[in-house]
């Protein structure tokens, strides 16, 4: 009989040569010129250039900045209606927060651009396509940080709103300058994630029907790939969102780290 | 041997700093306080004791409304904090608290822990502010540690930060709850001597302790507390050396 130790030598051996073989598959079957034109053909590359930064990118950010904004904004309204003793509050912030996670976000940005106009057909909603962007991407970004807020408003100890209060501090007063501050603290982590999220699913703009200069990645991608017949753009744009993303990630599991060794 | 001025008319109820009447307070169906009378005069220190779960946190919550009454009145100063329309936030401000776990705001530096209520609740100008606590954390014997972080202090030092904290407010009287329970033994008594100069400048206190000595020696009036109500009150001396009461006997028996 082999001892626990020594097969578990050999359950790693086998992984290695599993995943050595798979490399060799890869490598041997693979035709590479093909996969090089279709995927990364550098006169396609250069042609994205400057456009892809100046105009995809940009619009990338800003579309995700302006949702998130708004959705945290909304998020700590939502959280601290949830915390209330007034009951209708309570039911309206739940009622919210269940509706807005529970549908997919295209269904926002659908419902609200086609919607508005329906509703509203002699008005618009103010920034045009950013002001839907922001709204829906807010909508959705809220009710999912909203549940996060307010997780993170109870995980701040109770004694710290005791003495905020004994000092003479109104509840609200205490909330804002106590208890939200150290409750933030403490959720950055996971509204990262969130951050990382609506930075994907900005693409959901696309359904707006945009002018070039509304175009962010995705838009500019698909776009770039029909004219390229080629699918080097959408390459080009996913490093572009792995430009966002990544550092993102990095920075989320660097706190997590720093509150783990805190504890 | 206290030498701060005990009030001629400390019988007279309507001169007391805290009167607490007849009060109730019950957690569901848990009754913890079962009808509690005591006051207690301006520049008179109270030091209550009492086996844990007693009610002595929940009484002293009750007199700056940390917990609502279930009934009974309290007066703070001639004015009724279970009054309806009483302005607790106020009455409050006039009350200095400190907690066992200290409780400071560990977000922010030591300067603005002593500041911020200053400023947001009084109406304070920061200057002001500002010199009325460097003058609280002298006092404190902290006064290098304004620009520090809670999470940098030593639990003794965080305690007098906290006690300094409360003073900074101006307040008129001082409630204690524990405030050297959580600190190691060795730290204990840079937080006692700080109370003790506080009792010498005729501060009203009441405090929550289980420090005996700090009751014998600092203490105008001791009262034992067991099961929601009081046993057992008077001359700490009296109390400690010649308990009357059958469970104030075995409770000193246990802790002395
Ligand atoms: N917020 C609360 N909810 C329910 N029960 C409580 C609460 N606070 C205190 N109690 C109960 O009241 C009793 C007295 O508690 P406390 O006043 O803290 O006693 P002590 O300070 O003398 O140890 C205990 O039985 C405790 O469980
Ligand atoms: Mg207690």
């Amino acid at each position: 009989m082999a001892s626990p130790r020594q097969r578990a030598a050999r359950l790693r051996y086998v992984q290695y040569a599993v995943l050595v073989l798979v490399l060799l598959a890869i490598a041997l079957l693979a035709d590479w010129d093909q996969l090089k034109r279709a995927f990364w053909d550098w006169e396609v590359v250069k042609a994205q250039f400057p456009d892809v930064i100046t105009i995809a990118l940009k619009n990338t950010i800003i579309y995700t900045a302006c949702g998130f904004a708004f959705g945290l904004v909304l998020g700590l309204v939502l959280a601290l209606m949830r915390l209330s003793s007034v009951g209708p509050y309570r039911w309206i912030a739940t009622g919210v927060i269940e509706l807005f996670r529970g549908l997919p976000a295209l269904v926002v940005f659908i419902a609200l651009s086609v919607g508005f106009n329906l509703a509203f057909p002699d008005r618009q909603i103010p920034f045009g396509n950013l002001g839907i962007v922001t709204l829906a991407l807010g909508l959705v970004g809220g009710a999912y940080m909203a549940e996060t807020i307010r997780a993170g408003i109870q995980a701040v100890p109770k004694g710290q709103m005791e003495a905020a209060r004994s000092l003479g501090m109104s509840h609200s007063r205490a909330m804002i300058s106590v208890v939200v501050p150290q409750a933030f603290r403490i959720i950055l982590p996971p509204l990262t994630n969130e951050l990382i999220l609506l930075t994907k699913d900005s693409s959901l703009v696309y359904i707006l029907g945009l002018a070039l200069e509304d175009y962010e990645l995705t838009k500019f991608g698909r776009e770039g790939m029909n004219t390229a017949a080629n699918l080097t753009p959408i390459i080009v744009i996913g490093l572009c969102y792995l430009l966002i993303t990544v550092p993102l990630s990095i920075v989320v599991r660097r706190m997590e780290s720093r509150a783990e060794r805190a504890r | 041997m206290t030498t701060h001025p005990t009030p001629d008319g400390a019988t007279d109820r309507s001169a007391a700093a805290i009167d607490v009447q007849d009060l109730h307070k019950s957690f569901g169906d848990n009754e913890v306080l079962k009808g509690i009378d005591f006051h207690v005069g301006h520049g008179q220190v109270v030091c209550v004791i009492g086996p844990s779960g007693s009610g002595k946190s929940t009484l002293l919550r009750c007199v700056n409304m940390l917990e609502t009454p279930t009934s009974g009145r309290i007066f703070v100063e001639g004015d009724e904090i279970t009054d309806r329309d009483a302005d607790v936030d106020k009455l409050r401000s006039r009350i200095g608290m400190v907690f066992q776990q200290f409780n400071l705001f560990p977000h922010m530096t030591v300067l603005r822990n002593l500041t911020i209520a200053q400023q947001k609740v009084k109406g304070r100008k920061k200057d002001e502010a500002v010199e009325v606590a460097r003058a609280n954390l002298a006092k404190v014997g902290l006064a290098e540690k304004e620009s520090a972080y809670p999470a940098h202090l030593s639990g003794g030092q965080s305690q007098r930060v906290a006690i300094a904290r409360a003073l900074s407010m101006s307040p008129d009287m001082m409630l204690f709850d524990e405030p050297t329970s959580a600190l190691d033994p060795e730290l204990v008594g840079d937080v006692l001597a700080v109370m003790k100069d506080l009792a010498s400048e005729g501060m009203t206190m009441m405090v929550v302790t289980h420090e005996m000595g700090f009751a014998r020696e600092v203490g105008d009036n001791l009262v034992f507390m067991d099961d929601g109500v009081i046993v057992e009150e008077g001359d700490p001396r009296h109390v400690l050396g010649d308990p009357q009461h059958e469970r104030t006997q075995s409770f000193l028996s246990k802790v002395l």
